[in-house]
Order: C-alpha cells, then sequence, then structure tokens
C-alpha cells in the first residue's frame, strides 16, 4: 500500500512539474527511494530490459537503440534523458509506470552509471546488457578503474541474460568469463581504421592479462587501449565475434557488417563502436537489417556529442569529454581533419566533474594537425593553458580566459573552423553560449 | 651542451593522476633554456639501471594492485638507491612512490608490508577504506632559505607518520594525515609527497630548484637559470591561491 501512495504523489509532483515546464531530472527518483529504499522491486514488467553501461558512450549507445527499437514500431520506455543513477532509473520507472507499478511497453532501454549495474539490478530482471568500454574517469570520485570492474564481474557471476561485450577492450571483453555457464555472450569487434596506431597513443588501461597477468600483445591500438589485442600465454582475447564491423570509412561516415553499409552521422571510430553495439542488439532482437540501417541514417543526438553547428557561417563542432579518452577522442577528430581550425577547451572542476583536474595531463595534445589558435576556459581554464603550452605548442597562441563570455568572443573574432571540448558541467553552458551568439538561441 | 637525465621508474604501471606530467613539465623546462635532457624508462624485467648514472629518479603513484607488485622489483635496487642518494642523486617521489621509500605500509588488513626502509617514516592505511584524504592542497616549503607556496592535490587513504622533515607546512588540505599541519618528506635532495596536479605543473619555482640543484650539483657551479614566460603559470597560482587561501 505504501508503494501505491509513493507513486500517486510522485506522480502528482510530476504533473506539477510538467505545468511549470520542469523536467525534474531525478528528484522524483530521489523522493521516492527516500521513502522506501526498495521501491524498485515495486516495479513490474514483462517486457525485455535492455541496458547499456560504459565510461563514454553510454548515453549515444542507449538512445540509439531506444530509437531504432522504436522505428520498429515497439512502445519503448527509456531514460534518454541521461539520468543513469538509481535515482534517475527510478524517475523513469515512475513517470511511465501505472499505479500499481505496472510498465506497459515493449522494451525497456536504460544507460546505467557502471557503479550502478549490481545495485540497479539486484532487484530488476535485466534481458540483455551491453558493455562498451572502461577507462579511467574521475578517479578522485570514482576510484580506480579495477575495482569497479571487479565489483561488475562479481554481478555477472550469477547472471544469465544475454552479455553484448567489446572484445577489442579488455576490460570489457574479460566479462565474458564471469560466468562460464552463461551462454548468452556475444562479443562484438572493429576492424582497423585508417588512423589505428601500432603503439598506444594515448593513456590506456588494459595492459596485462586479466588472467594470467602476461603483458598483452597489440597488432594495433584504434584509440586509447582499444584494439586488436590477445594474450600470449592464455589467449585471452580470442572470442568468436557476434558482429565484425569492417572497410571503416570515416571520411565518407560508413562502415560495413556482414557487407550491408551503414551510414551515420558522425565521423569517430568511437562512434563505429557505440553502432556495432547497437546493431548487435537489434540484431539480437530480430530488427530488420532496413530499420537499423534507416535509423542509424538518420539518428543524432545533438546535445553537444559530436554536435555539428553554423555559428555566424563559422563551421563549429562541440564535443563533451569528461576524462582522457573522451578528450583524446575529441582530439582524433580534429587532428583527422586536414582543414585549418581554432580550438575551444572549456574545462570546469566542479562538483560533478571532479575536482582533480590532473586528467588532463593523460591528454595527448602533442603534434595538432592544423591548429592555429587555441582558447580556454572554465574554472580551470590556466590549468588546460598550462597543460597545453608544456606540450610544446606555442604559448602565443594560448589564449586563456576564465569567462564564457569572453572566450566565446575571442573564438569567433576570426571566421576558422572552430572545434570545441568541453567537460560535464561546462558542457551545457558553452553550448548554450555559443548559440547564443550565433542567434541560434535567445 | 649541459644536460640532465632523468630516470623514470615503471612509467607503465605509476602512472595514474597524471605523475608523468612532472616529466613534462622538467622536460619542457629544461629544454627551453638550451639544456638537453634523457629520459630512461625502467619498468619491471628491464636491464637493471645504476641509479647512480641520473640527475634525477622520478616516481609516481599507481593503483594498489600494482604497487604491491613493483614492491618486490624495487627491493632488489635498495642498496643502490641508497648509494645514489647519499651521493646527491635527485629523487622526486610521488604519493604511492613516496610510501614505497619509507621503512613499511600497514594495510587495512593489519598486513606489513615492507618498504625499501631508506627513509625512517611509516605509513599505515585508514581503517576505514572509504575515507580517504582527497581534494586541493596548498603547503608552504622553503627551498634555499626561501619559501613559496606549493599547489597540488591530494588522493591518499594512507597516514604516513614519523616524519622527521617535512617538505612543507599545511595551509590548505590534509597533508601527511587527515588535517595534518605537515605533507611529505623533504631533505636537499630528496622530495616525497602525496601532491598530485602534477605537482610541477603549477609550481615553477620548485620545478627550477629541482633543475638548478641537478646541473649545479653535475656542473660544480652556481648557475642562474634563465627565466621563463610563467603568464599562465602566475595567473594559475593567483586565481587557486585566491579560491583555496581566502
Amino acid at each position: 500500500m505504501k508503494n501505491f501512495f509513493i507513486i500517486l504523489a510522485m506522480k502528482i509532483l510530476n504533473i506539477i512539474l510538467k505545468i511549470f515546464h520542469k523536467n525534474g531530472g531525478n528528484l522524483l527518483g530521489k523522493i521516492a527511494f527516500n521513502w522506501n529504499p526498495e521501491i524498485l522491486k515495486y516495479f513490474k514488467t514483462n517486457c525485455p530490459v535492455i541496458a547499456v553501461s560504459a565510461t563514454n558512450g553510454k548515453t549515444m549507445t542507449n538512445n540509439c537503440i531506444a530509437y531504432t527499437l522504436k522505428n520498429s514500431g515497439y512502445k519503448v520506455v527509456s531514460n534518454v534523458e541521461g539520468n543513469n543513477m538509481e535515482t534517475g532509473i527510478i524517475s523513469t520507472l515512475l513517470k511511465n509506470c501505472s499505479l500499481f507499478g505496472k510498465i506497459k511497453a515493449d522494451f525497456l532501454v536504460f544507460e546505467v552509471d557502471e557503479s550502478y549495474i549490481p545495485i540497479v539490478f539486484k532487484d530488476f530482471k535485466l534481458d540483455t546488457l551491453v558493455i562498451l568500454n572502461f577507462f579511467r574517469d574521475q578517479l578522485d570520485r570514482n576510484g580506480e578503474v579495477e575495482s569497479l570492474i571487479l565489483r561488475i564481474n562479481e554481478f555477472l557471476k550469477t547472471y544469465n541474460g544475454n552479455l553484448i561485450l567489446n572484445n577489442d577492450d579488455p576490460n570489457v571483453a574479460r566479462l565474458g568469463q564471469a560466468n562460464p555457464e552463461n551462454l548468452n555472450v556475444y562479443y562484438f569487434s572493429v576492424d582497423k581504421y585508417k588512423y589505428a596506431t601500432e603503439n598506444i597513443k594515448e593513456a590506456g588501461e588494459g595492459k596485462f592479462c586479466p588472467f594470467c597477468k602476461t603483458k598483452l600483445e597489440y597488432e594495433y591500438y584504434q584509440y586509447s587501449h582499444v584494439g586488436k589485442f590477445n594474450c600470449p600465454n592464455c589467449n585471452f582475447g580470442n572470442n568468436e565475434i557476434y558482429k565484425l564491423a569492417t572497410n571503416i570509412d570515416l571520411k565518407n561516415r560508413c562502415f560495413e557488417i556482414n557487407d550491408v553499409t551503414y551510414n551515420i552521422k558522425g565521423n569517430s571510430i568511437y562512434l563505429v563502436y557505440n553502432y556495432t553495439a547497437v546493431i548487435s542488439v537489434c540484431s539480437l532482437y530480430n530488427i530488420s537489417t532496413e530499420i537499423i540501417r534507416n535509423s542509424l541514417s538518420t539518428f543524432s543526438l545533438n546535445n553537444g556529442r559530436l554536435e555539428e553547428l553554423e555559428i555566424n557561417g563559422v563551421k563549429t563542432i562541440i564535443n563533451l569529454a569528461k576524462n582522457p579518452t573522451g578528450s583524446n577522442v575529441s582530439l582524433r577528430i580534429l587532428n583527422e581533419d586536414d582543414d585549418e581550425k581554432e580550438l575551444l577547451f572549456v574545462l570546469n572542476d566542479n562538483i560533478a566533474d571532479g575536482f582533480d583536474v590532473s586528467w588532463i595531463w593523460d591528454i595527448n595534445f602533442d603534434n595538432l594537425n592544423n591548429v592555429s589558435r587555441i582558447i580556454t576556459s572554465g574554472t580551470r581554464a590556466y590549468d588546460i593553458a598550462i597543460r597545453i603550452k608544456t606540450s610544446g605548442f606555442d604559448s602565443c597562441k594560448i589564449e586563456p580566459y576564465l569567462d564564457l563570455t569572453e572566450a566565446i568572443q575571442a573564438l569567433y573574432k576570426t571566421d576558422i573552423k572552430k572545434y570545441v571540448i568541453a567537460n560535464y558541467t561546462s558542457l551545457q553552458p558553452t553550448r548554450k553560449q555559443i548559440k547564443h551568439f550565433g542567434g541560434l538561441e535567445k | 651542451m649541459k644536460e640532465i637525465k632523468i630516470l623514470y621508474l615503471y612509467p607503465d604501471m605509476l602512472e595514474l593522476y597524471g605523475d608523468y606530467g612532472n616529466i613534462q613539465v622538467l622536460k619542457y623546462r629544461i629544454e627551453s633554456r638550451g639544456y638537453s635532457v634523457i629520459i630512461d624508462r625502467y619498468s619491471i624485467d628491464d636491464d637493471a639501471p645504476d641509479f647512480n648514472n641520473y640527475d634525477i629518479v622520478f616516481a609516481g603513484g599507481g593503483a594498489d594492485n600494482e604497487q604491491s607488485i613493483l614492491a618486490e622489483d624495487l627491493i632488489k635496487y635498495k642498496d643502490n638507491i641508497k648509494d645514489a642518494i647519499k651521493n646527491g642523486v635527485f629523487f622526486l617521489l610521488i604519493c604511492g612512490s613516496y610510501q614505497l621509500f619509507g621503512k613499511y605500509y600497514k594495510d587495512v588488513d593489519g598486513n606489513i608490508i615492507p618498504g625499501l626502509d631508506v627513509f625512517d617514516y611509516y605509513t599505515e592505511s585508514n581503517p576505514d577504506r572509504k575515507s580517504r584524504c582527497i581534494g586541493n592542497i596548498v603547503i608552504e616549503v622553503e627551498l634555499n632559505n626561501f619559501k613559496t607556496t606549493v599547489i597540488g592535490f591530494e588522493n591518499h587513504g594512507g597516514q604516513t607518520f614519523n616524519i622527521s622533515r617535512p617538505f612543507g607546512n599545511v595551509l590548505f588540505g590534509n597533508g601527511n594525515k587527515f588535517n595534518d599541519t605537515q605533507e611529505g618528506y623533504f631533505q636537499n635532495n630528496v622530495i616525497a609527497t602525496y601532491l598530485h596536479g602534477p605537482l610541477l605543473s603549477k609550481n615553477p619555482v620548485l620545478t627550477d630548484y629541482i633543475i638548478k640543484y641537478c646541473l649545479d650539483r653535475k656542473y660544480n657551479e652556481n648557475i642562474i637559470l634563465e627565466n621563463l614566460n610563467d603568464e599562465f603559470e602566475n595567473l594559475c597560482r593567483e586565481q587557486l591561491l585566491n579560491r583555496f587561501l581566502k
């Protein structure tokens, strides 16, 4: 009975929030959770639950899966706004359930914060779990990557649902052995792309075999520690691949799987990984290739994830980067583009960003391709300026501004193409101000 | 051309928290003055280095798991390291390496992991695993009778005791223990500290102290380092000192 009233109260609150045009984020979930920490158990559904987790790429992959399933005519409930902690998921369920906690949908699709997988799915039956990658991320808040992986591994020991894993990230692929009795493990992989390297170019994690501690051997690295690896001692990494992306052509924004060409919006290698995961999930649920193709060719997030804008006629590409790998892949996109360009890097150190900004020293700023000027901003504008200067970029071409408005004005003094990298709390203010500057938003 | 040789210990294992940035800052400030720098890396399975062949030995912090593996390896060089310190080779040790050079590290379960026993201090982990000294930190240090502030970031569970001479006095943050007044360990040619950030990135005076020390020792002179353009560093320090100390 208590749960009935919690849901009723939250539904009323949701209506009030709607009247005031507020989304509420994970507020409903927070209140409900405080009322009853076991509220998750109360929700009932008969449909498959799909979850996506990773350090980077959760929102994009999750939303693209939801989008594709919707395009197939299914009713999908998903936390597309990115509220991915326990309370965020409860919020999404509260908004979509009956007063008795029943959720009528064909699919529930959730992006879940890495550390919340064991918590959320302790009480909530999971049909498919997708894991994309693990990178170092806000060490002062999250702790070391290894302890996080061990917690997920523990959860997976008793999990028998579909498990879709990136075979090119050793820290993800290892999870396929957590439960040897689970026959529903599927690995995906992406073939070598044009800018793959023989040696690791950016900070990475998977150096030693998690099973026998031997140094892993890499045929090539795509980015960070993601690439074709193998353990020379115990053969870890040599898995049968369920979906393999081939003929990666980022210039023309397409790749192939099983001789079918998929066109995508965006030109980064990590997108190919995200979309290969999407295709793996959708294939398991027998979504037609044609619908998947159409969905991928029209899908984009437009919320600062590789968002492309025209600001007073100047091409501007904005990308979120909240950890070294996110920044490094953004710089990869910049370096793979031969046009002259200017970079704006916005770095904040608010609670949600992590107070520790030392991760910027794991970003590879060496040999930037045709970058004529760099503007820095955010509460740590000077830290990032020092970092870039130390990498060898001419300090006369670096302009730090603590004030974001000044930074954006300085950025658009020229009409050279712009790349914008912003970390977590700086992303939305930066987008908003750039759009405002360009007259795209009031 | 004058040259500084750096030995970078376990770069593949002690590589968290951007500590590698210290090597980059040293390289930048040495090369900007027209000197040359050689950076040799040593890790497990590599040929044994002679620590006496270097001007600076650097080691950073790492994941707990990896730290215990390399503790076993490093102990092989104990005598060579002691000798090099006695001869005046500069040692810059951050976080995990700072702990490793002490008498021992006592983990949460009470197990004693022996250190190199080069210095007299020892470290005990905090009984509550979740409670760590994490945050921005500012300390006041004295280098060649000159007082200056050093800004960094600390993230450690270990509490270090029995420090004969600290690196600095804490102005903001924790230090060797929760709410401590002292941070790190110092002697003329040794800085052992919990400060990440990386340590040298926002503290050019400290970096230049190390560079001058090495050149003076190696070339037996009293060198005056050429001034560099430290505009960003100075602005950064002003901003952060205002934020943390006021």
